[in-house]
């Protein structure tokens, strides 16, 4: 009931200036630079195999990858919870490398939330501050704050157990916003939820974290997510990173087949011949511009245009539509050239929509054409 | 029609197990308020066996034990068995089961075997070192041994039903070692600790043949005092004793009970 009331209230960001202008914006912001972390579980299991990363300071970013890939690990070692076998962390300007978990500015919003179910909404938010010492009335007033700035409202005084999954993972939110950390760090925080209280949820993160202008460092293994919410995204795999940058970099010029396979890109072609920059792939004979030198060449779905018919020109295919899936909004084809297939994504404009089996012509834009290595 | 049979026949066995199991508790109940030294005819209303029970200084004695034992006992087993508790919770991704089973051998092992050695084994002692002579101190070593599986296996399992993650949450939001025992784990697992107390308390009132065979001769129990007291015959004022026991395990065991399924919501 009351998410679809901050739902509301979340439209209009200023509608409550009290609680945006009270003492926030003064929050300084730690940068975060991690140098040849290791880390490895028992003998075989490698977690971190070498891991360099800076983040800036007030930067939401994103740590993307499959299960496995050492994102949560790495995340376990900026919050102290796991200690690295070699490397170093530093955090607005200290090493923090071995100071433990209760000694670091570093707060966490775990996967399960990790509320304490022996106490109140409101002693589960002061409990950080308790811990560090702050006297019940200063803690009592924090703990009014932070409820009016996520928009608590009566949640306040309920007790743990009577709250439904985006409820508890707000309380976490703001039981870690309220000890105001240097860097604040999210572990899959939205991955419980069903699609719809996510995506009203990541805008409402995403708008927190840009208001306290604090560093937040986001896991999660959804590639759609990683770019609604990031300012820079790392994507990693086996324990290394494999790109950092901003959401466009990563998805419209990944830099390996990892990177584009992970971000949702299927047309990967082996290029077996260049003339300068004419690139001969399955697909046929393609001019690109500006593609780089990898031996792969990737083609976005999005970018490409059908025409009905054959129609002869520079960088058109011809193609047989094999699969056709209409979306509403957009359609997807699967189209069949030489040997090879392709996918296409058309937008619908109420144009003619071509059939399965009928003949179109597939256009390409040098520009938007990237090569990638293996 | 044949199912029906059957389950009246299943609800038959359900009342008969009661009847079995509380007819001897309400006759000893009813005829502990007999006014007649009978434990066949039923008189008339009476506290008088009451009466003489707080009247007899042996019998005040042995109460006196039953308690000292009972409450002390526990606690040492709440501390002791806590410890041993979150220790099996800590370790129970490693290959120590076989320690598990260790802790477990007093629950399964019969009384007596148990109460005799503990009994061997104390004289033993008590030759070499002059030490541990038999009486309150033995009788209270050798409750909280049985005592403490079963405060470590309600503690055990308190820990397993919690989210691992919240012992990481509390050392995330700045709780140092000390302060995550008192402010996350003692608190959490609290309604067990009860739990464990009360379970821990009945099962030292009730206990007959370990106490009997660990006491001294200043300290009988409850239990040692009717043993000795029943040879002579039951009298009404024994089953006054009886029906305080009862009233106070009982009591007990409620309280164990309310809190464990407090704990556990």
């Amino acid at each position: 009931m009351s998410e679809t009331m901050t739902a509301e209230t979340a439209d209009h960001p200023g509608a409550r200036p009290a609680a945006n202008a009270r003492g926030r914006a003064n929050h300084k912001a730690s940068s975060i630079e991690m140098q040849g972390l290791h880390k490895r579980f028992g003998r075989d299991t490698v977690a971190l195999d070498g891991v360099d990363l800076n983040i800036r300071a007030g930067e939401f970013f994103t740590l993307l990858g499959p299960s496995g890939c050492g994102k949560t690990t790495l995340l376990r070692i900026l919050a102290g919870l796991e200690e690295p076998d070699a490397g170093s962390l530093v955090v607005g300007g200290k090493d923090i490398t071995e100071t433990p978990p209760h000694q670091r500015s570093v707060n966490t919003v775990f996967q399960s939330y990790a509320l304490f179910p022996h106490l109140s909404v409101r002693e589960n938010l002061a409990f950080g501050l308790k811990m560090r010492g702050m006297p019940a009335a200063e803690r009592h007033s924090k703990v009014d704050e932070i409820a009016d700035f996520i928009k608590l409202g009566d949640l306040i005084d309920r007790h743990v157990d009577q709250l439904s999954g985006g409820q508890r993972q707000r309380i976490a939110l703001a039981r870690a916003l309220i000890c105001e950390p240097d860097v604040l760090l999210l572990d899959e925080p939205l991955s419980a939820l069903d699609a719809g209280l996510r995506s009203q949820l990541q805008v409402e993160l995403l708008r927190v974290q840009k208001r306290l202008g604090m560093t937040f460092v986001f896991v999660t293994h959804d590639q759609q997510e990683a770019m609604v919410m990031s300012d820079r995204i790392a994507v990693l795999n086996g324990g290394t990173i494999q790109q950092v940058g901003a959401p466009r970099d990563v998805y419209e010029r990944p830099v390996n087949a990892f990177v584009a396979h992970f971000m949702g890109h299927d047309n990967l072609y082996p290029i077996s011949a260049r003339k300068s920059d004419r690139l001969i792939t399955a697909l046929g004979e393609l001019t690109a511009e500006e593609a780089g030198d990898g031996e792969l060449l990737l083609i976005r779905p999005e970018t490409l245009d059908l025409l009905p018919g054959a129609v002869e020109g520079p960088n058109h295919l011809t193609a047989t539509v094999a699969e056709r899936l209409y979306r509403g909004s957009h359609a997807e084809f699967r189209l069949a050239i030489a040997d090879t297939t392709l996918q296409a994504t058309v937008n619908n404009r109420g144009r003619h929509l071509p059939e399965v089996g009928e003949t179109v012509t597939v256009v390409v834009a040098p520009e938007d054409l990237v090569t990638l290595s293996e | 029609m044949r199912k029906r049979t059957l389950a009246r026949g299943l609800a038959g066995i359900w009342w008969v197990t009661l009847f079995f199991l509380y007819a001897p508790l309400f006759v000893i109940v009813l005829f502990s308020f007999n006014s007649a030294n009978s434990t066949a005819i039923f008189e008339n209303f009476s506290l008088a066996w009451y009466r003489r029970l707080f009247g007899n200084e042996q019998i005040i004695n042995a109460f006196g034990n039953s308690l000292v034992l009972a409450v002390s006992s526990s606690i040492i087993a709440l501390v002791i068995g806590c410890l041993i508790g979150y220790g099996m919770y800590r370790h129970r991704h490693r290959k120590l089961g076989w320690l598990i089973v260790l802790i477990y051998l007093p629950i399964v092992l019969p009384d007596i075997v148990f109460g005799i050695s503990e009994m061997a084994f104390f004289v033993q002692i008590h030759e070499w070192t002059g030490l541990l002579q038999p009486g309150l101190g033995t009788m209270i070593i050798a409750h909280v041994t049985f005592q403490i599986p079963f405060v470590a296996l309600i503690v055990y399992s308190r820990f397993v039903g919690l989210d691992p993650t919240l012992f990481e949450a509390a050392k995330d939001l700045y709780a140092s070692p000390i302060k995550r025992v008192v402010h996350f784990m003692v608190p959490t697992i609290k309604p067990a600790l009860i739990s464990a107390f009360f379970l821990s308390f009945t099962l030292s009132i009730d206990d007959f043949v370990i106490s009997f065979f660990t006491a001294g001769p200043e300290s009988a129990t409850l239990p040692i005092y009717i043993w000795s007291a029943i040879k002579k015959g039951v009298t009404p004022e024994i089953n006054a004793i009886a029906t305080l026991m009862i009233g106070a395990v009982a009591m007990a065991a409620i309280f164990s009970m309310l809190f464990n399924r407090r704990g556990r919501r």
